[in-house]
């Protein structure tokens, strides 16, 4: 197997005619904790289905474990070593808590027993609730439990705190870590809470209209981003052309703020050889990258 | 474990089965009591004729694809849910829609077996026409000659909605039964007659071509089942 648990290269997937995905080139190195972020539509979603062999990709490949994903036979084995939580969080309504789990048990032979208790202990969740008796915040809880008791190799979420109230949230994305951290187990998770994927992931890749548009280390990426605000003495003409690695410039009045991406030294050079100004550099956070990014592309 | 969640999805389908053969078979000895003309052996005539479209129904009612596992009005954008649940098991949709449709067919064919058991304890003269060994033969005839009605269900299951379902294996049994009336399709093929007027309990011989014909068509069907289910996406 390669370094990376996931890789996709050049990933397409159209739906009549509209596409989805257009040439995604993803990379989830092993034993990551791996953010995966877009706006609605990005092609989030499309994208963890084609990997778990819902969906086919119209072209390019995408391997999962080293598997072609796009071969079915092996997909089962794939489907084997992945615990997946749905966005939508629907399970069978007519099992309870207790049957879905004795149903879902035989399928995985590393299922944890020990986590499956520790998990139902901590969710509280009711064994003998029926499946449409559970709020949606219960279903997420019940998921997660059916997923990290596979005892998978990789953990496939999709908005997996969706629903869950903040003291919820905090217990799992605590326990997500702690997983992580003594299993080895690889986590590919999509969100819109940018701060709870601040948190947690060392990797993270945004997507925006089917295509991977940043994707990298989380702490590389803050070392390389920088915000650089830039304060002229006088009413200046700006540099047509900034230093390579600036991603947005703002301007208001006599102060223009830089976004910088990666060569920040050079840019701040650049702003200092104009006459009369100063530089000051700000750590930048991963929602201003990301909305950064979302919106100029 | 794929058959106890078949199991618990089709629990109820099949009460619902039981009960509207019941229902139906409790309204014909009903009207054989009230009428007088009526005997036991135009009650049979009327059964042989109503059997057909009663197989029908069982089977409409206990088919599935094995991937759609919640009724459609709980379903979203024509998608089930829990639907993504069970394509994430480590299962070939081989087996799933396997699983389900056996499950479905075994019960129907319970079913079956229950009905022909009734007729034979509570008709007396149906027991004095025919042996047991007849009946027992008759019971194989329904199973096998509704097999194709079954697996056109569940091949309609793979793409429709539920209360589609149902109309659809409706429509596509009545198209068939119109096939064999209207078209030089050869009579002894005809699987509604083989569970009525050239079953053994009326010809009092097994209706070979028909049970063939039956089975080979459930055999095509269940294959184009499978490879719907194989290629759509989800």
């Amino acid at each position: 197997m390669t370094d990376f648990i996931i890789e996709t290269n050049q990933l397409c997937k159209s739906f009549k005619n509209k596409p989805a995905l257009r040439g995604l080139d993803l990379r989830v190195p092993v034993g990551s904790i791996f953010g995966f972020l877009g706006r609605n539509g990005a092609g989030k979603t499309t994208t963890i289905k084609t990997l778990m062999g819902l969906l086919r990709s119209d072209s390019g490949d995408a391997h999962v474990f080293g598997i072609p994903v796009a071969d079915a036979d092996r997909a089962v084995e794939i489907r084997r070593r992945i615990g997946f939580v749905t966005e939508d969080k629907e399970l069978y309504p007519y099992m309870t808590v207790e049957q879905l789990i004795r149903f879902t048990r035989p399928f995985y032979p590393q299922w944890r027993d020990d986590l499956e208790r520790r998990y139902l202990e901590m969710f509280e969740l009711p064994p003998k609730r029926k499946i449409p008796d559970l709020s949606k915040g219960m279903r997420s809880k019940l998921m997660l439990l059916l997923a990290i008791s596979r005892g998978a190799e990789l953990l496939i979420l999709d908005e997996p705190t969706d629903g869950l109230d903040p003291v919820a949230t905090e217990d799992l994305l605590r326990e997500l870590v702690a997983i992580a951290a003594s299993s080895e187990t690889t986590m590919f998770f999509s969100s819109h809470q940018l701060s709870e994927v601040e948190r947690i992931a060392d990797h993270i890749g945004i997507i925006d209209r089917g295509r991977m548009i940043v994707t990298g280390s989380l702490d590389d990426m803050k070392l390389r981003y920088q915000r650089l605000q830039v304060v002229f003495a006088n009413s200046v003409e700006l540099p047509a052309h900034w230093a390579d690695g600036v991603e947005s410039v703002r301007q208001e009045g006599r102060v223009v703020s830089l976004l910088a991406s990666h060569n920040v030294d050079s840019i701040v050079e650049q702003a200092r050889s104009i006459p009369g100004t100063t530089v000051e550099r700000f750590p930048v956070t991963l929602k201003e990258i990301f909305l950064e990014h979302t919106r100029s592309n | 474990m794929l058959w106890y969640k078949g199991w618990l999805e089709t629990r109820y389908k099949l009460c619902m089965a039981l009960g509207t053969m019941g229902l139906i078979l409790f309204v014909q000895f009903s009207v054989r009591t009230t009428a007088s003309v009526n005997s036991d052996a135009a009650l049979f005539g009327a059964l042989m004729v109503s059997i057909p479209s009663l197989v029908t129904m069982i089977c409409a009612i206990l088919a599935g694809a094995g991937v759609a596992t919640q009724s459609s009005f709980r379903a979203n954008k024509g998608l089930h849910g829990s639907m993504l649940f069970t394509l994430s098991l480590p299962v070939s949709r081989l087996r799933l829609l396997a699983v389900r449709a056996s499950i479905g067919w075994l019960e129907g064919a319970g079913a079956m077996a229950a009905l022909c058991c009734g007729l034979w304890l509570l008709l007396p003269s149906l027991r004095a026409t025919v042996t047991a060994v007849e009946m027992f033969e008759y019971t194989g005839t329904l199973i096998a000659c509704a097999s194709a009605l079954y697996f056109l269900s569940v091949l309609l299951a793979t793409f429709l909605d539920d209360q589609w379902r149902v109309w659809g294996t409706m429509i596509g049994s009545a198209v068939l039964w119109w096939l064999f009336s209207h078209t030089p399709l050869p009579a002894s093929a005809n699987i509604f007659q083989a569970m009525g007027k050239s079953s053994p309990l009326i010809a009092h011989t097994i209706p070979w071509t028909a049970i063939a014909f039956s089975l080979g068509l459930a055999a095509v069907l269940f294959f184009a089942a499978l490879k719907v289910v194989q290629a759509r996406e989800y």
